[in-house]
């Protein structure tokens, strides 16, 4: 793996575990009847998301 | 000097653009996609639109309580209430981002004078909608938002009692304001997309999404907001009196902190000369190609013999010039003898940019006064030299 594949793959995992750790965020607002920490950690998984998206392309996973 | 002012303003934009495009890959750079993301922004607006207007109830006694009844008893109301809330900030922000772009990098010119003025339209209604928004809640800023559009439209001279009385509904504020907010609201909503529709009519391709990315960060962010700040109202109105201070919207009621400064007359007087000179943006600049010295090419004409129907050239062209229509004879070239559409020029529409000359590969389009031929002799002798 090129440097670049290793820094933007490190950011991917990173943002994985967030996103994971936001899912089960969703899970506990939505028991707890906190709907807005849902709201939120739905939030903070599609900017995860985003982010990943750009990382795998920088990093040279996708696209051109 | 305006001239030289948009030059400048361009120059900025496009190092703007150059220095986004070393963070993020060029098709992914926000501000080609400013349009895209309006409509994004909008479609939000809209389906969390419907959600709110199922539970809303537009009279004075109930509005306030079923906007409560939304935020704290229905279920993902307070979120839905707060995606509704954001997604108007992101509209707004992106709309006017789109404006700015277009007008400095001098999208308006040629054909594209109608999605400028439907553009301008669409910025004119944004606003509105917001205001209409947020007299819905009917909270004291709403109380108060009514009480100073009704002065400033009292100022006008002659129809001021009229205007006034159209917009609160009756002489005084009537249980007819809030219906009446709420068709504005919806109505100019739909409005909206008429708009669009003339918007788009013209283009060609347009960009009406953005990529992945961006759609997944705006939705992010609108989710983010609405959980760390949830969307609140201010306390409810009083009839019996009109309180002082306003809860300031910086995107959407900025007209309404100039009337601290400024008195209604001016401000509407002000809000007219700002509009008008928007509308006449396109018609500002010359626009012949003599008098913007730059090459006057022709009309593209189409050579018959050589058009296949192939269709490349009504797809590339930007502004919607070209149309396909059944061909009434066969061509003269082996790749255009069984041609079954023909390309045809629509002048009114033609700014002989030689964007369908390139899109053809059989040699079947040229600008009358710019030759191929003459193109790549002076090519070959620019490399000479």
């Amino acid at each position: 793996m090129t440097d670049r594949e290793t820094r933007y793959g490190t950011w991917v995992a990173i943002l994985a575990v967030v996103s994971f750790v936001a899912v089960v965020a969703i899970a506990v607002g939505e028991f707890t009847g906190q709907r807005l920490v849902g709201g939120a950690a739905v939030g903070v998984v599609l900017l995860a998301y985003s982010f990943i998206l750009l990382f795998l392309r920088k990093g040279g996973f996708t696209g051109v | 000097m305006y001239s030289r002012a948009l030059t400048r303003l361009l120059d900025w934009t496009l190092r703007l653009d150059v220095a986004i495009n070393r963070v993020y890959p060029e098709d992914f750079n926000p501000l080609y996609y400013t349009g895209g993301l309006s409509n994004l922004f909008l479609t939000v607006l809209v389906l969390s639109g419907i959600f709110l207007f199922l539970y809303y109830i537009p009279s004075f006694n109930d509005a306030y309580i079923s906007v409560q009844f939304i935020t704290n008893q229905v279920p993902y109301g307070q979120i839905v209430r707060g995606v509704h809330r954001y997604a108007a900030d992101g509209f707004m922000i992106a709309v006017l981002l789109h404006f700015f772009r277009n007008w400095f990098t001098d999208r308006f010119q040629f054909s594209r004078d109608e999605p400028w003025i439907s553009g301008m339209m669409l910025l004119l209604f944004t606003g509105f909608l917001g205001v209409t928004g947020y007299v819905l809640v009917w909270d004291e800023r709403s109380q108060l938002l009514v009480a100073m559009t009704g002065r400033t439209l009292g100022a006008v001279p002659w129809i001021g009692g009229y205007l006034q009385s159209q917009w609160l509904g009756s002489a005084g504020v009537s249980n007819l304001l809030l219906p009446r907010m709420l068709y504005l609201h919806v109505g100019l909503a739909v409005l909206l997309y008429i708009l669009l529709w003339w918007h788009y009519v013209r283009i060609r391709h347009p960009k009406v999404w953005p990529p992945a990315v961006w759609t997944l960060f705006s939705l992010g962010l609108i989710f983010l907001l609405t959980g760390l700040v949830p969307a609140a109202s201010q306390p409810p109105a009083r009839p019996d009196a009109v309180p002082s201070s306003l809860a300031v919207d910086w995107l959407f009621l900025l007209p309404y902190v100039a009337l601290k400064v400024l008195s209604p007359l001016v401000l509407l007087a002000l809000a007219v000369v700002i509009t008008v000179y928007g509308l006449y943006i396109p018609y500002q600049l010359p626009e012949t190609p003599a008098a913007l010295g730059i090459r006057d090419s022709g009309i593209a004409q189409v050579i018959d013999a050589n058009c296949t129907g192939c269709e490349l050239c009504y797809y590339d062209c930007p502004y919607n010039a070209i149309v396909m229509v059944p061909s009434p004879h066969p061509g003269v070239t082996k790749a255009a003898q069984a041609r079954k559409l023909y390309a045809i020029v629509l002048e009114s529409r033609c700014v002989e940019c030689g964007i369908c000359v390139g899109a053809c590969p059989f040699e079947a389009l040229e600008l009358p006064r710019l030759l191929e031929s003459d193109v790549q002799q002076k090519v070959v002798q620019a490399c000479r030299s």
